[in-house]
């Protein structure tokens, strides 16, 4: 079906071209006198590294794993995310531990390594839905990046303090727990 | 002579003349040299800031921020304006190529061709007003009143500028290149009549066609100026100025969404930054030449004889004004289709131009 193109009338004035030039001219001296007036802070372009974009709700970026409130960490590598992941960039090998802690019961199961390839990780936020234990999140920052490729593979260490960075916590590397180790199991 | 003059260092002024004796050059030569320097050096300093002022205020036009993240000895941005010299060394240190195919030794004229036509036209212009000290009346503008080509100078000299753009097309041997220059040639063929009878109706109400004449004859009163008398006339003569600087809406030697980058193409380095400087200097001298022809020159606005600083001062205002509208409309107006544009010389502002010839003939014959 064709479509009617409706020829706009023009009125003598606008013909004259003239006068809808001076209207146009109005319009961008308006803007200009707006974006002039308008301090820095406030216009629409955000100067990067000086000012940041406040990432919607739901953005998803670095990963980040839980800690518990004394510390531990809350991951008990059940494997999930890593069968979830969609680009097979987690890596987890678990360990068996004894916790002298009795909050946290007595034998239990944690990481001994957790690494994320940040260069083949697309961000799909699978590893954060998949997670029975809401121990992996991922965070709104957004700057991921590195002059090296080494620098991209995240370790356990990277990934829990990518939370104490942000919320401005102390960073750990060790974990707080007391533990006597089992046994090491790699899948 | 008013308040403000003795206080000004002008030639007639010891220190002028003791630095002149100290140079080994008459007051008046020394004059003539310092006009020289303080003319081009100033049209090209403007030229410059232009570029600042162009990418700045089409930021603003387009609610961006612009360049503001040259710093000058890695402190100060200067709103941007580090960003000038920031661009000035760059362009000196790239690498410098003459396409194979060129025609080398015209390719290097032509920069040179389209930079001095921009600059010289500026010459018989006057830029603030004339004053006598110690029995000698000194002009300011480089070429004294009298000499005998006023202001149909700055119309050959405008038509010369062409030629830079075309020389820059047909030497780099590229296919792009040659359509603007071609485009270039038709419009400035097609313009120029239409300006030229606009401009001949200001020198046939006046009398005269010495740019002094053409100011001293509009006078100080607002109301008494050419762009009442001939509106019309301004908006041939102006229209026209746009397709003579090859600016948007009619920068068809340009024209970067259809011919990459025209006349230019082919050129990098410090070769690229002075035909973009020869656009801005153009851009100068044409919106010197429309605040001479329309709006009084150095007439200050209700002011009989005001003082020279001042009307250098108001010139100057005038002037920038109009080199601010010329960026505004480009910022405003997209580009006219190249048919457009010739329908739009010969059969809108040609007739406009001889009506408007015409009518003030008639004026001038019924003893107006
Ligand atoms: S966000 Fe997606 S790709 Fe990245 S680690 Fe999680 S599941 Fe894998
Ligand atoms: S992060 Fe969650 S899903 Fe992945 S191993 Fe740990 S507890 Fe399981």
């Amino acid at each position: 079906m064709g479509v009617v193109v409706k020829k706009v009338e023009l009125s003598w004035l606008d013909r004259t071209y003239v006068w809808p030039v001076m209207k146009g001219m109005s319009i961008t001296f308006g803007h200009f006198i707006r974006q002039l007036l308008t301090p820095t802070s406030k216009r629409f372009t955000i100067q990067y590294p000086e000012m940041k974009k406040d990432m919607p709700e739901g953005y998803r970026g670095l990963h980040e794993l839980k800690r518990f409130e004394d510390g531990a960490i809350k991951c008990v590598a059940c494997f999930m995310c890593q069968e979830a992941c969609p680009a097979r960039c987690i890596s987890i090998e678990a360990e068996e531990f004894s916790d002298l802690n009795i909050t946290q019961g007595f034998e239990e199961k944690r990481p001994a390594k957790f690494d994320i390839d940040m260069l083949r990780c697309i961000y799909c936020g699978m590893c954060e839905e998949a997670c029975p234990k809401d121990a992996i999140w991922l965070r709104k920052d957004y700057e991921v990046a590195a002059y090296d490729r080494l620098s991209m593979q995240y370790g356990k260490w990277d990934l829990m303090n990518t939370y104490a960075e942000a919320d401005g916590k102390e960073r750990i590397s060790q974990d707080p727990t007391p533990s006597v180790l089992r046994r090491t199991i790699a899948l | 002579m008013g308040w403000a003059s003795p206080r000004v260092a002008l030639p007639g002024n010891p220190p002028m003349d003791m630095l002149a004796s100290l140079l080994h050059l008459t007051p008046a030569t020394f004059w003539m040299v310092s006009k020289v320097v303080i003319v081009f050096f100033g049209v090209f300093l403007l030229a410059s800031v232009w570029t600042w002022v162009e990418r700045r205020g089409s930021a603003m036009i387009q609610d961006r921020i612009g360049p503001n993240r040259a710093l000058l000895f890695g402190k100060w941005p200067l709103l941007g304006l580090s960003q000038l010299a920031a661009d000035g060394i760059k362009f000196f240190f790239k690498e410098d190529l003459v396409p194979a195919d060129a025609n080398k030794g015209l390719f290097w004229l032509a920069p040179f061709l389209a930079f001095v036509p921009a600059l010289i036209g500026f010459a018989v212009i006057p830029f603030g007003r004339s004053f006598e000290s110690g029995g000698q009346m000194y002009h300011l503008s480089v070429l004294d009143p009298g000499n005998g080509m006023g202001l149909l100078y700055p119309m050959a000299i405008g038509g010369m500028a062409v030629y830079g753009v075309l020389v820059a097309a047909w030497s780099s041997n590229n296919k792009w290149s040659i359509l603007g220059g071609m485009r270039a040639s038709a419009a400035m063929v097609s313009y120029e009549i239409g300006m030229t009878l606009a401009v001949v109706s200001i020198f046939m109400t006046t009398g005269g066609y010495d740019p002094s004449e053409v100011i001293a004859a509009q006078g100080h009163l607002p109301w008494a100026w050419n762009i009442v008398h001939q509106p019309l006339g301004f908006i041939v003569f102006f229209t026209c100025m746009f397709a003579e600087t090859n600016r948007l809406p009619f920068d068809f030697a340009e024209g970067e969404s259809e011919i990459v980058a025209g006349f230019n193409t082919e050129y990098g380095s410090m070769k690229f930054s002075l035909l973009a400087l020869a656009e801005y200097s153009h851009l100068m001298t044409a919106s010197a030449l429309v605040a001479t022809l329309y709006f009084g020159g150095w007439q200050v606005p209700f002011i009989v004889n005001p003082p020279v600083l001042l009307s250098v001062g108001c010139f100057l205002a005038k002037m920038l004004f109009f080199a601010w509208v010329f960026v505004w409309i480009r910022w405003t107006l997209p580009r006219f289709r190249y048919d457009q544009l010739m329908h739009l010389g010969w059969k809108v502002m040609l007739p406009l131009s001889m009506a408007n010839l015409v009518f003030h003939a008639w004026r001038l014959s019924q003893g107006h």
